[in-house]
């Protein structure tokens, strides 16, 4: 498993991409940058770049994370384990993936719960339609919410 | 000039046609239907279309990327001056002489219609024009990252003289302009996005501060990388330094 053709995200959707968008000019949070971070094949390599992931959001002294991913299967893996490992640093957490019905998650943990479906289709599979299951400005917008009342609700501040 | 500050200036194409050089006005643009260079020994062929998206029911090979068309005018990635092309934007399908499609997970070969859905942020808008190109391997070729990595290369070098000429539209001929900051909301809780990009192989990769936004030229895998996290600023998103070749 991978990156299927309705998930996979363009050079043009990165270009204009919703997430960027939305969150990086919300009013209500202090914008600190995008971490790109690779899926590598080595277990390894997959716990490291997460634990690194983290590491950077520490020193940022973020207060939140809005982690997104246009693969699934096998990059669940990096995926839950990247949140865990910001999560473990206090700093809240929350998700953007394609579940649907059959992307549910490999591993599932008490984060899981804090992840976006970006599913469009109505029968919730890859449905090999470029951009049909993309990530739209209205996850976007979910998942900034969600994190808004996440660090409410981890008492998050600001130092 | 302001490291904080990006503008892109957009040039909203009308009209696009085929001829035997490239040409570009503020809202036309000229380019040839074949690369003006020797293909490289793998490539058997690179076709160009003009394609209408309220009529494109034909078959096509797997979609590999559709690619926006921006240039570097002043600064580099993330600051300074930026000119784009709207109204136009480039779809790239692939495959073998014998049909292999070339894809990593899941391919979108068929009627080009009903494979893409126009008018997200990754796809054009319907009443964009599209410039379809399609790349046919030679059999048996070797499905790597070298091989993946020569086709986007090839595009890139064939929309290069677009960009050069894009470089010298003036200012006022925009028909938009945008201008970017990296806000601050001193005060508020501190938020960031991670990105987690395809890292693993053959159209499984992502190219990162390319020279020209969202380009191939200079820009460096982000396997060779090991995949490691980088810290980009909203508006080196913005300006197009990522690249998929997913």
């Amino acid at each position: 498993m991978g990156i299927g053709p309705s998930t996979k995200e363009t050079t043009l959707h990165h270009f204009r991409d919703p997430l960027v968008r939305t969150v990086a000019v919300d009013p209500d949070i202090d914008f600190q940058g995008i971490i790109v971070v690779g899926t590598p094949q080595d277990n390894y390599l997959k716990t490291l770049v997460g634990v690194r992931t983290a590491v950077m959001l520490e020193a940022m002294r973020a207060n939140g994370a809005i982690i997104s991913a246009d693969g699934w299967g096998n990059s669940d893996v990096d995926f839950m384990n990247t949140m865990t490992e910001i999560d473990d640093r206090k700093i809240s957490v929350v998700g953007l993936k394609f579940i649907g019905v059959q992307a549910g998650f490999v591993v599932n943990n008490e984060l899981t719960k804090f992840v976006v479906d970006i599913n469009k289709s109505s029968a919730g599979i890859e449905t090999t339609v470029v951009g049909e299951n993309n990530l739209s400005e209205k996850d976007a917008h979910q998942a900034l919410g969600l994190l808004k009342l996440k660090m409410r609700h981890d008492g998050q501040e600001v130092n | 000039m302001k490291k904080d500050k990006l503008t892109i200036q957009a040039f909203s194409m009308q009209h696009v046609d085929f001829d035997q050089e490239y040409h570009l006005t503020k809202d036309s643009l000229s380019i040839p239907d074949h690369p003006l260079f020797e293909l490289d020994d793998r490539l058997k062929s690179l076709t160009i279309k003009l394609v209408d998206p309220k009529d494109c029911h034909f078959e096509v090979n797997t979609i590999m990327d559709v690619i926006p068309i921006s240039t570097k005018v002043l600064g580099k990635i993330g600051y300074g001056l930026t000119n784009t092309l709207t109204g136009v934007n480039v779809i790239l399908t692939g495959a073998d002489e014998t049909g292999i499609q070339l894809h990593e997970f899941g391919s979108s070969e068929g009627y080009l219609d009903e494979k893409i859905k126009f008018g997200q942020d990754g796809t054009p808008d319907l009443d964009d024009q599209v410039i379809l190109i399609d790349a046919e391997l030679y059999q048996d070729f070797e499905f790597n990252r070298e091989t993946c990595e020569m086709i986007f290369k090839t595009v890139d070098d064939y929309l290069q003289p677009i960009r050069e000429e894009l470089k010298m539209l003036s200012a006022r001929e925009a028909s938009e302009s945008f201008d970017y900051f990296n806000t601050k909301h001193p005060g508020k809780p501190k938020v960031a996005i991670v990105k987690e990009v395809a890292g693993q192989g053959a159209m499984y990769d992502n190219i990162v501060f390319p020279k020209e936004p969202s380009g191939i030229d200079q820009g460096i895998s982000i396997i060779d990388m090991d995949n490691m996290p980088i810290l980009l600023t909203a508006n080196e998103y913005r300006d197009g330094a990522i690249h998929a070749l997913v």
